[in-house]
């Protein structure tokens, strides 16, 4: 087979950029490729053409044939599988899980953003956060329904200069996706860390919806204010079992000015209560400041170990059930008080005076709970109720008459 | 019951663990369930008595009178209990594998009121009669407010059923598997709202 003419169409590509390379060079590479590997032709000048480029750092050229580089694209059309070209900015960088990755991040244009993975092994150069750059031969993969950029051997990064400036779209929360996303919503809730990593997890709320959050300790990172209304730019969405959460390591967060009308989610769900669930009662919080994590029966703190100052709470943890569909509620103090018939310090008093203590105070709230109807208000979340407001219900003969008839009527 | 804006709400989809409902049924209708089936080839799938009326049922939910209450066995102890209600009698028992309720039930003075949360099972005697007990998961005293409360609840549930299983899935597997047509249990529906008082 005659390698001429194609390692002539390569040496002048790489003349042409300012560069001289010997054609029998070329053609004993190609040969060998072909007939020592079996490498189709096309593919084999794509190769030895790359190979070229990277020696005299040539960007900006991909052979034809092969896998290709595609053409360039607006990174809201990536789809699972494509190698691509596209121009954007790296908005984020995020601490490396893994020694064979060298960089992640998040890269965004004007359409969209996405999460992006630099292999050690593709020996690129460091992407910087804030510049614009060119990825031709990018490989776009997907992992639990979230699109990710994968920067390897193949792909060629150009520093590029870019006109005007980035306007990221906020996306309301209920329309989240798995992916990147910037919102604009309120911190309506914080929650006790279950995790010593976790540096703060709660609800983020919008006038659409609402959505759990978690920010990981990491150097740096701050903690938002529960009550504060913030812009958050590149928060990761991510899927673990079916439930949608915000990490807002990959984010920058702004706080804003003024408040909004957030989705207070008035749902109301009434059923029996059919099972108290451990952790119901009395129970005893860690003291540290924007802890308060419930202890374990040693007042151990999950972050704060051994805490001796801890002070008292009540709550009920359960599930109510309508005969057809079944709710977790929680319930605070204020609600918990009421139902129960029982006042914190008579709880406190109750668990002193008594052998089996707190356990003591567990017994009465299921004796006082189990089997009763309760209606229940409070925001939903994963078939979770956290309840705001909520009554015990009672026999009212109303609906007594309607029943007669529907079981009587043809009778 | 009624219950607001369950569906729609950000993140509630599929493989959010939910818990199996409790049924109401009266005691007239769950002893006529033969049924018994488990879903899925998992030794840990649930397992259901399919009811007359047509719908599945790995738990229920009622309200009676404990009538009577007896502790069996040494080494295995356990409490058998009958439970009341306007029409029939639950079999409720709690083991060792249940011993909160064990302990629930051992402080009971019957008769009382009492409200029941378990799972029912189907067993077959060696005679071939067949029998329907409660695993009890709770037992507590309520009053009588409640068990009125529970009738009226059941009665709903009941004619729900009759009325909207049809071409269910399990409302005609129903209709297949037992002879009985549930439009029969309105009598039992209407016989036990009779003993509330207006």
């Amino acid at each position: 087979m005659d390698f001429s003419h194609t390692a002539e169409r390569i040496s002048q590509k790489i003349t042409s950029h300012g560069h001289s390379v010997e054609k029998s060079g070329i053609e004993a590479k190609l040969k060998r490729l072909v007939e020592e590997f079996g490498v189709p032709p096309a593919e084999a000048e794509r190769t030895v053409l790359n190979e070229f480029a990277r020696e005299y750092d040539i960007p900006g050229f991909q052979g034809s044939g092969g896998g290709g580089a595609g053409d360039q694209k607006a990174l809201s059309l990536l789809a699972n599988g494509e190698w691509v070209t596209v121009e954007c900015k790296v908005v984020a960088l995020t601490a490396a899980p893994s020694p064979s990755i060298a960089q992640t991040g998040i890269v965004a244009d004007e359409s969209a953003a996405v999460r992006f993975v630099v292999w050690s092994r593709a020996n690129a150069p460091v992407l910087e956060e804030g510049k614009w750059y060119r990825l031709e031969s990018a490989v776009v993969d997907q992992y639990k329904g979230m699109l990710n950029l994968k920067v390897h051997s193949g792909t060629t990064i150009r520093e590029v200069s870019h006109e005007g400036t980035l306007k990221p779209t906020i996306t309301p929360i209920k329309d989240l996706a798995p992916g990147v996303a910037c919102i604009r919503g309120k911190v309506v809730q914080e929650w006790e860390a279950t995790h010593d990593r976790i540096l703060q997890s709660g609800m983020f709320a919008d006038e659409t919806g609402a959505i759990r959050f978690v920010i990981w300790k990491e150097e740096g990172r701050e903690r938002l204010n529960p009550g504060g209304i913030y812009t958050i730019y590149y928060a990761t969405v991510d899927d673990f079992n079916g439930r949608l959460s915000l990490t807002l390591n990959t984010a920058t967060t702004v706080p804003e000015e003024g408040d909004i009308e957030v989705n207070t989610g008035n749902s109301l769900f009434e059923g029996a209560f059919v099972h108290l669930s451990p952790g119901s009662g009395l129970v005893r919080r860690c003291p540290v400041e924007g802890c308060n994590r419930v202890l374990s029966r040693q007042n151990y703190c999950p972050v704060h170990e051994i805490q001796p100052n801890y002070h008292y709470d009540l709550r009920i943890k359960g599930w109510l059930d309508n005969g057809e569909e079944t709710r977790e509620v929680l319930i605070q103090r204020g609600e918990t008080e009421g139902l129960v018939g029982m006042s914190l310090d008579q709880a406190k008093e109750l668990a002193e005076n008594n052998p089996l203590g707190m356990d003591e105070v567990f017994l009465r709230f299921r004796e006082a709970l189990l089997g009763r109807y309760l209606s229940c208000r409070g925001r939903e979340i994963d078939n979770r109720l956290l309840v705001s407001s909520c009554e015990l219900l009672h026999y009212t003969p109303d609906q007594l008459a309607d029943l007669l008839n529907r079981a009587g009527g043809s009778l | 019951m009624t219950n607001g804006n369950a569906k729609g709400m950000p993140g509630r989809r599929d493989g959010v663990f939910e818990r199996e409902p409790a049924r109401r049924v009266f005691a007239q209708e769950l002893r006529e369930s033969r049924v018994h089936f488990r879903e899925g080839q998992d030794e840990k799938s649930p397992t259901f008595v399919l009811l007359p009326t047509g719908a599945r049922c790995n738990r229920v939910f009622f309200a009676g009178t404990l009538t009577e209450k007896k502790k069996q066995g040494e080494q295995n102890m356990f409490y058998r209990a009958r439970v009341v209600d306007p029409t029939g009698t639950f079999f409720v028992m709690a083991g060792s594998y249940q011993p909160e309720a064990m302990q629930q039930i051992a402080r009971l003075e019957p008769p009382c009121f009492v409200a029941v949360v378990g799972k029912p099972n189907v067993y077959q005697t060696p005679d071939g009669a067949v029998l329907i007990s409660i695993r009890c998961e709770s037992i507590t005293q309520v009053d009588k407010d409640i068990r009125d409360e529970w009738v009226l609840d059941c009665a709903r549930a009941t004619l729900d059923r009759i009325e909207k299983s049809a071409g269910t899935p399990d409302g005609d597997r129903a209709r297949r598997e037992y002879t009985i047509d549930p439009g029969l249990f309105r009598k039992m529906v209407y016989e036990a709202l009779a003993q509330l008082k207006i």
